[in-house]
């Protein structure tokens, strides 16, 4: 748990640095999204690599803060600053909602009532002209603020700090031990105490308001929020980023997510292949790494030395 | 081993309130009746083993007291108080621990992590701290292996790992299921041992078990269980000295 702290702290550094080495907007650009989607693809990690259940139905929250901070810029014109976090909080209130129905469901249930959800909301955001614009969404999201590049990046890091620490915390707290213990034996874990609707529930809404969060940061940053932000696509490839990754592990959606934006961007003039391509990606990490890439690395670490014996020292010295 | 003689249910029952007291407990799963009506009684101090054949309604007797299970109707009364139907972790709470069979362990957490998420409920690092000495100090071999992976424990290992964590909790009742299942005979009379010392410092044990004559061995009365009802009651020496009884009982 340390060494992954240490490399989350390191790549975060990394990232800071970025706009000292490159001027490139469009490399700026590829980083923001990367970053943007790390902190999503974290969020969903919550649900389905501690919980354990699959949620197909994240866009909810991600599109529920886009919109909640489009609707706060566009017609009661607040500053990023105060609708992003806003947007986090509405998403949360979402997730609490949401998750009081659908968290007493399991398996393929829980997968099919999150997806609609998602669904309904999208409905509702094409439908809803007077709120949403319907099909045209909103644009103009925080319109006349910020144009550079680089701010953006300090502001999506900060976000993510704040996502990484408040995961750190979870993960490593009494209720993301008892998470896992539900996943890995829902019996047992009940057994010593565990509720795991209740343990189950503060990771969804932390996942929901994380995701909140960084929709809000989308609308502002592609200063327009349409409908398709609940669309199944994009629901998709953060799945991939999180399968590809690695479940369960907090450093797993980050590289995830840096990959796959980065295969986006490089595969985009196949343009229908890239999809299909995508597909045959995920069947062979299922196949081949039903653990991710993080979990290949883990096994292989412990494959190669006794690591139990090595860790207390190593700890000690990387503290 | 001389209060054998004296708990005879009987005998028992006048003498002090039971701390465990089951009536006719119903439990279903879904539409399929798996208790029809069990009644039985713990006393503080006692071992009590709960036998009969496979899918007797042994296991489902204990997942019910410990709420994993809905009971149908029936009451659970602990100290005195109703617990049927209430939430896993308020019995938890009040003092039971269930051991659930086939002694699972989260095998991707540490024996030191699954040893700690014993005291979930315990909001006090301090208190755990302290209990953990203690678990260790009951089983110096999961000491030893702390830092390794459950999952690579052997399976004796494991039971006793999972027999800890349940007592992480600080049960005044602790119920074990199938504990020698799977086990070496050597690795069960080693589990055994360990009950008995947890039942000598005070614990009240309630034991499912398919290997009657460890049961009988370790408990001071038994209950045989049959097609979800409660079959006889008997002292285990009483049971252990006539085969021929068992026999009539367990249709073996």
């Amino acid at each position: 748990m340390t060494l992954e702290r240490n490399i989350l702290l390191a790549l975060g550094v990394l990232a800071a640095l970025l706009p000292f080495a490159v001027t490139d907007q469009y490399v700026l650009h590829l980083a923001v999204m990367a970053i943007f989607y790390a902190i999503l693809a974290n969020s969903l990690n919550l649900v389905v690599g501690y919980v354990g259940e699959f949620s197909l139905g994240h866009t909810a929250f991600l599109g529920t803060g886009a919109y909640t901070a489009a609707l706060l810029s566009v017609n009661a014109g607040w500053p990023m600053w105060a609708a992003v976090p806003a947007a986090g909080v509405v998403a949360a209130l979402f997730g609490l909602a949401i998750g009081a129905i659908t968290l007493r469901l399991q398996g393929p249930y829980f997968v099919i009532v999150t997806l609609s959800f998602a669904e309904v909301l999208r409905i509702v955001a094409n439908n809803w002209i007077g709120l949403t614009n319907g099909p045209m969404g909103l644009a103009g999201v925080g319109q006349g603020g910020i144009a550079d590049k680089t701010v953006f990046l300090a502001i999506v890091l900060g976000l993510a700090a704040v996502t990484f620490y408040l995961s750190y915390r979870f993960v490593y707290s009494n209720a993301g031990r008892a998470a896992v213990a539900v996943r890995e034996n829902r019996y047992v874990a009940q057994s010593i105490g565990v509720n795991p609707f209740g343990t189950a529930m503060q990771a969804f809404v932390l996942g929901a308001f994380l995701a909140g969060l960084a929709g809000g940061f989308y609308a502002f940053y592609i200063s327009f929020v349409g409908p398709e932000v609940f669309r199944f696509s994009f629901m998709a490839t953060i799945i991939i980023m999180v399968l590809m990754g690695g479940k369960g592990t907090l450093l797993g959606p980050v590289v995830g997510a840096v990959i796959v934006t980065l295969l986006e961007e490089y595969l985009r003039e196949l343009q229908e292949l890239r999809l299909s391509l995508f597909g045959l990606i995920v069947m062979a990490i299922v196949l081949f790494l039903p653990n991710g890439l993080m979990g290949f690395v883990a096994r292989r670490r412990e494959q190669r030395g006794d690591a139990p014996s090595l860790s207390p020292a190593i700890e000690e010295r990387t503290v | 081993m001389s209060a054998i003689t004296m708990d005879a249910p009987d005998a028992v029952a006048g003498r002090t309130e039971p701390v465990l007291r089951v009536r006719d407990l119903h439990v279903s799963y879904g539409s399929t009746a798996a208790l029809h009506g069990i009644s039985l009684d713990v006393h503080a101090g006692e071992t009590v083993a709960l036998i009969g054949a496979n899918g007797a309604g042994k296991s489902t007797t204990l997942r019910a007291i410990s709420g994993l299970l809905k009971a149908r109707s029936g009451s659970i009364a602990w100290n005195g108080k109703p617990i049927a139907n209430r939430p896993p972790e308020e019995i938890v709470a009040a003092g039971i621990a269930h051991c659930p069979e086939e002694r699972h362990v989260w095998s991707g957490m540490t024996v030191e992590e699954n040893i700690a998420l014993g005291a979930y409920l315990c909001r006090s690092k301090e208190e755990v701290r302290t209990r953990m000495g203690m678990a260790f100090h009951r089983f110096p071999r999961l000491r030893e292996r702390a830092r390794q992976m459950a999952g690579t424990l052997s399976g004796g290992e494991q039971q006793m790992l999972a027999i800890a964590r349940a007592l992480m909790s600080e049960p005044r009742l602790l119920m074990l299921d199938e504990p020698s299942l799977g086990l070496s005979p050597r690795m069960a009379d080693e589990v055994f041992d360990v009950v008995r010392a947890i039942n000598a410092h005070g614990v009240t044990v309630l034991l499912v078990e398919q290997n009657i004559h460890n049961a009988l061995a370790v408990a001071s009365r038994a209950y045989v269980v049959k097609t979800g009802r409660i079959a006889a009651a008997r002292p285990a020496a009483e049971l252990r000295g006539d085969p021929e009884l068992l026999k009539a009982y367990l249709g073996g």
